[in-house]
């Protein structure tokens, strides 16, 4: 991971990178003016990467308000002539489709780069989606790199190809790309001189079908032009007896899987980089000398599912094919489901091979897991130590039992997404997508006029708020819809790695913003709030009740900054817990602080049979010693 | 046996049963502070958690779980009470505050006046009281005679003030003052009896001064929406509730409805309250339902006689006599209550109520009543 190798000016030289380093690279490589992203996992730091390199490479990056806005914005670039990279996880991709489809129906100008990171196995994503099936819904061609390089080069290359047919085109990179460290030869650096240049003359629209028959010729000159990109490739004997067409990591994958079944000699591998569209020529070319043909891909089958429409129209009943709608390729989810590895396509291929894949690989896992086993804190998925939202969790649980009416809570995305779980106390009763908590509120506070009679919470953060809360907000507002909407106020986008955003004082790039607070907006939108800070426990509990008790939409905002970005740099408050307060279990509380509130910091000393706090964790919120019934954690100021 | 023990000691899930999922909780804060799971705010009582153990002192101390009137007797006065009416007692009087009665006082300010005594005197470290105003009032624990008078004043909702017992029985007071209600004399009572583990809990050195309020019943925090309407919002400074209907002054004048009008706030836990005089206080402090300069006091325990006597000999209060024809109407207002409850608790509760009544007590309570109803 290295600033210095992303900024590296001589070309040819070897640097490692992250992949979405690499990609990074790549743009400037193509020399990017202009990139936009709301942040999300896993190519948050494509933009976050960028927007340290800005000033240096004279161009301009920013965390946009949310995805739709950051590809608008791009698009406008790329309609002035400059280069444009716009970034998002497949989740944005869901927020920005409406433009997505609109920009492929009036094309780009400057070429424009689509960044989408999809995260198979949801490894930081509350679903896993495949975003390539949106793409081929809108007429958006797809790159997929298989490693780190490829992710350079074809972010670079992908500039280029969108000039050619005025067209944005999708970068699609998975986790394990954008996450992994690679070797990446360096290309020539490339410092934007383009001048924007948008007059009266140019007219970007998208009305009519017309030009609908153009983005199917623009499609058709890229699957044509796809048939000789360096990116896909054939590696394997001259003459094989099948193929595995591989796409994105899978690719790597299916070299190891063939390597540990010795079956290298008799099965070729077709990478396919553009997937789409397909290559369709150089498919059929590849097609026609093997009987049988596997796909190895994550997550969907896509590829497989074109290919086998390709071959049905064009080698009908010429070559069997194997994959996720056979069956044969599945990871343990499932075909279709989760992520491959190397382990999971080597089973997949051994059975399709008839070679017994031995499964003494997995006895090694079961006894590498078990030696680690000791040596891995056992970790839940739980809000970190301090975190101010456990505080406000407890405080909204608090007052909802305290309320009696079986107040309902409805989730949205963030860390307090969390709140599902044990750390947030089970609270939240619905997960979907950024925003739509407020918009289930309301819809839940129009009930009432049908005799739903119970209290209604949504649980929103900052960075969603301004992402995508503030229509249903309005829309309850104007409906006067029953509901109550607490602001999970961290003040920063802290999931992804604490990103400003519009309720901050600085830009992506650090420059001084022209702040948006949340109260303007809710004050404009004409709604009642108050504002609390969660640490303190009681008094939140109070708020929450008393606004509990009132009509009509009403917002809380439950502000203290994210406990990782306060301490940073600072001295932390010392808690400890005082062993002669401290009565463990003949105490009443059944060892709450560690057992129910359930900090990270809150340990229980089994030897001592005392609460204990883990001073290496702990953040020193305190908010433990005001919940603790004997008043035995102890708090010391830090200077 | 009381009821109870059939499940072995009971905690938290038997005590949401059986009193706070029947909003039979009358929010005296007993249980709040001992443990992280049962929360207060405002009036409210509530489980927010389950604390996963079986047994518990919130259930041991809780004054709506079950409770033998006559253990309760033999434990605070060391027999069994003949006055079913009004409980063991060895004076009753009218009584007023000669020195220190605050301004918001009510009646006679004798509950404020015998408290900010038993500080001065070093009797008592501190006292349990209600504070606010009317309209948001809160527990407070009061270190000084000023406080005191501050708190001066009836509240007429459910204040959970017990919670400040636990937390300066926890911060190491002893010697605590408590002016309650009669459920909250009871709660008090009944962790004082307890035996209970650990430093933690109310025990009899714990304890300095409980002073209990003549209580009829209290009212939801809903009064407060209704007054406000009422009054159109001018702040009220004072509030009464004589048999004549409650009252309230507002700095430009008084406010009085029928007893009717707010019938409806009355909290369900007070309909199947047995105690209208705090039966088990050291002294016991309500109105005269007769002159409103004056207090009631009922004198019940040793503890209670000396700190009266000290008062007098102080000359912080005025006594009268209680006047003879009074003391039947006081009696038949109690004994009322205590036939309304029971036959509530049998019609309505089956054998669920709480109140266990020795076989002798309720024959002399239907005798008793039935002489005084005539």
């Amino acid at each position: 991971m290295s600033l210095a190798g992303v900024c590296q000016e001589k070309a040819g030289v070897k640097v490692a990178l992250t992949g979405n380093e690499a990609i990074a690279r790549g743009a400037l490589e193509a020399g990017v003016a202009y990139a936009a992203s709301y942040p999300g996992s896993p190519t948050a730091e494509v933009l976050g990467t960028l927007s340290r390199v800005a000033k240096q490479f004279n161009l301009y990056a920013e965390w946009s308000v949310n995805e739709k806005v950051a590809m608008e914005g791009v698009a406008a670039a790329s309609f002035a002539g400059l280069r444009s990279l716009v970034v998002m996880k497949a989740d944005g991709l869901n927020v920005a489709l409406d433009f997505a489809g609109a920009l492929a129906i009036s094309g780009c100008r400057g070429g424009m780069v689509m960044v989408l990171g999809d995260d198979p196995n949801a490894h930081s994503s509350v679903r896993e989606e495949d975003s390539r099936n949106l793409c081929k819904a809108k007429h958006l061609p797809v790159l997929e790199p298989s490693s780190v390089r490829e992710a350079m080069e074809m972010t670079r290359e992908a500039f280029a190809l969108s000039e050619e047919l005025e067209l944005p085109v999708v970068v699609r990179c998975v986790t394990r790309v954008c996450h992994a460290s690679g070797d990446v030869e360096l290309g020539e650096l490339v410092r934007p001189e383009r001048k924007p240049d948008f007059t009266r003359e140019n007219r970007v629209i998208t009305f009519g079908i017309k030009l609908h028959a153009g983005q199917e010729s623009k499609l058709a000159r890229a699957a044509h032009l796809v048939c000789d990109s360096a990116f896909n490739s054939y590696t394997g004997p001259e003459n094989p007896e099948r193929l595995v067409i591989a796409s994105g990591p899978c690719y790597m994958y299916a070299q190891e899987a063939l390597e540990m079944l010795g079956a290298g000699g008799t099965t070729g591998i077709l990478k396919l980089g553009t997937t789409w569209p397909l290559p369709e020529a150089l498919l059929l070319e590849h097609m026609e000398r093997v009987p049988e043909v596997i796909f190895a891909e994550e997550v969907e089958p896509f590829v497989e599912d074109n290919v086998m429409a390709l071959a049905a129209g064009c080698l009908p009943g010429k070559v069997r094919f194997y994959g996720k709608r056979s069956g044969h390729v599945a990871g343990p989810a499932g075909p279709g489901i989760g992520e491959l590895d190397p382990d999971v396509l080597a089973a997949s291929l051994g059975n399709i091979l008839g070679i017994n894949y031995s499964p003494g690989t997995i006895d090694n896992k079961q006894e590498a897991l078990s030696l680690l086993e000791d040596k891995m804190p056992d970790r839940e998925l739980a809000f970190c130590a301090g975190c101010p939202h456990r505080a406000s969790f407890w405080a909204v649980r608090a007052a909802l039992e305290l309320d009696g009416r079986g107040g309902i809570v409805l989730g949205d995305i963030g860390c307090y997404t969390l709140g599902m779980a044990r750390t947030g106390y089970y609270l939240l009763q619905t997960v979907h997508c950024m925003g739509a908590g407020i918009g289930l509120a309301g819809g839940m506070g129009n009930l009432s006029r049908f005799g739903f009679d119970k209290p209604v919470v949504t649980l929103v953060g900052d960075s969603t708020f301004y992402h995508a809360a503030i229509p249903a907000l309005i829309n309850a507002r104007y409906h006067n819809s029953n509901f109550m909407c607490i602001i999970l106020d961290n003040e920063t986008t802290a999931m992804t790695g604490h990103q400003p955003h519009p309720g901050r004082q600085h830009t992506a790039m650090g420059e001084p913003a022209h702040t948006v607070p949340m109260e303007d907006i809710i004050r404009g939108v004409g709604m009642p709030y108050i504002v609390q800070d969660p640490y303190d426990v009681e008094a939140s509990i109070e708020v929450i009740y008393d606004l509990l008790r009132q009509e009509g939409p009403r917002v809380l905002i439950l502000r203290r900054s994210c406990v990782l970005a306060a301490v940073r740099g600072k001295q932390k408050d010392r808690v400890y817990v005082n062993e002669d307060k401290c009565i463990g279990d003949s105490c009443g509380c059944g060892r709450f602080c560690s057992r129910v509130f359930a900090c990270p910091a809150n340990v229980w000393d089994a030897e001592k049979g005392r609460a204990r706090i883990d001073e290496a964790v702990c953040n020193g919120c305190g908010v433990c010693a005001s919940l603790c019934p004997q008043g035995a954690i102890m708090v010391e100021r830090g200077v | 046996m009381e009821r109870g023990c059939e499940f072995g000691m009971p905690g938290q899930e038997q005590l949401q049963k059986e009193v706070m999922d029947r909003d039979l909780c009358s929010s005296c804060g007993i249980c709040v502070g001992l443990c992280p799971y049962i929360k207060t705010v405002r009036d409210r009582v509530k489980v927010i958690y389950p604390c996963g153990h079986e047994d518990g002192t919130c259930y041991m101390v809780c004054p709506k779980t079950p409770t033998n009137i006559g253990n309760m007797d033999r434990a605070v006065f060391g027999r069994e009470r003949e006055d079913q009416a009004l409980g063991l007692f060895s004076g009753i009087y009218y009584a007023r505050a000669l020195t220190g009665k605050p301004g918001g006082a009510q009646y006679g300010g004798a509950a404020s006046a015998l408290t900010g005594l038993a500080l001065r005197e070093g009797l008592i470290s501190s006292a349990v009281l209600t504070g606010g105003d009317i309209k948001s009032p809160r527990p407070v624990l009061a270190r000084d005679a000023d406080t005191v008078a501050r708190c001066a004043g009836s509240k007429y909702t459910g204040v959970p003030s017990l919670l400040e017992l636990n937390r300066a029985i926890r911060d190491g007071l002893t010697d605590i003052g408590v002016v309650g209600r009669p459920c909250q004399v009871v709660a008090v009572r009944k962790s004082q009896q307890g035996n209970l583990p650990g430093p933690q809990y109310p025990s009899s050195s714990g304890i300095g001064l409980v002073l209990g309020l003549f209580c009829f019943w209290s009212l939801a925090p809903e009064l407060y929406g209704f007054l406000q309407l009422e009054t159109g919002g001018e702040e009220i400074v004072k509030m009464d509730i004589p048999v004549e209907g409650p009252v309230a002054y507002t700095r430009a004048g008084k406010y009085s409805w029928q007893l009717e009008d707010i019938r409806t706030f009355i909290k369900k836990s007070c309909n199947t309250c047995f105690d209208s005089t705090s039966e088990y206080a050291d002294i016991s402090v309500g109105s005269t339902e007769h002159d409103p300069v004056w207090n009631t006091l009922i004198i019940r325990t040793g503890k209670g006689l000396d700190i009266f006597n000290l008062a007098l000999q102080k000359g912080v209060i005025e006594i009268r006599e209680y006047p003879p024809e009074r003391l039947p109407l006081l009696r038949r207002a109690a004994l009322g209550k205590k036939m309304r409850v029971l036959s509530l608790l049998e019609k309505d509760l089956g054998n669920t109520g709480y109140i266990t009544l020795p076989e002798k007590y309720r024959r002399d309570l239907e005798t008793q009543w039935g002489g005084i109803n005539q």
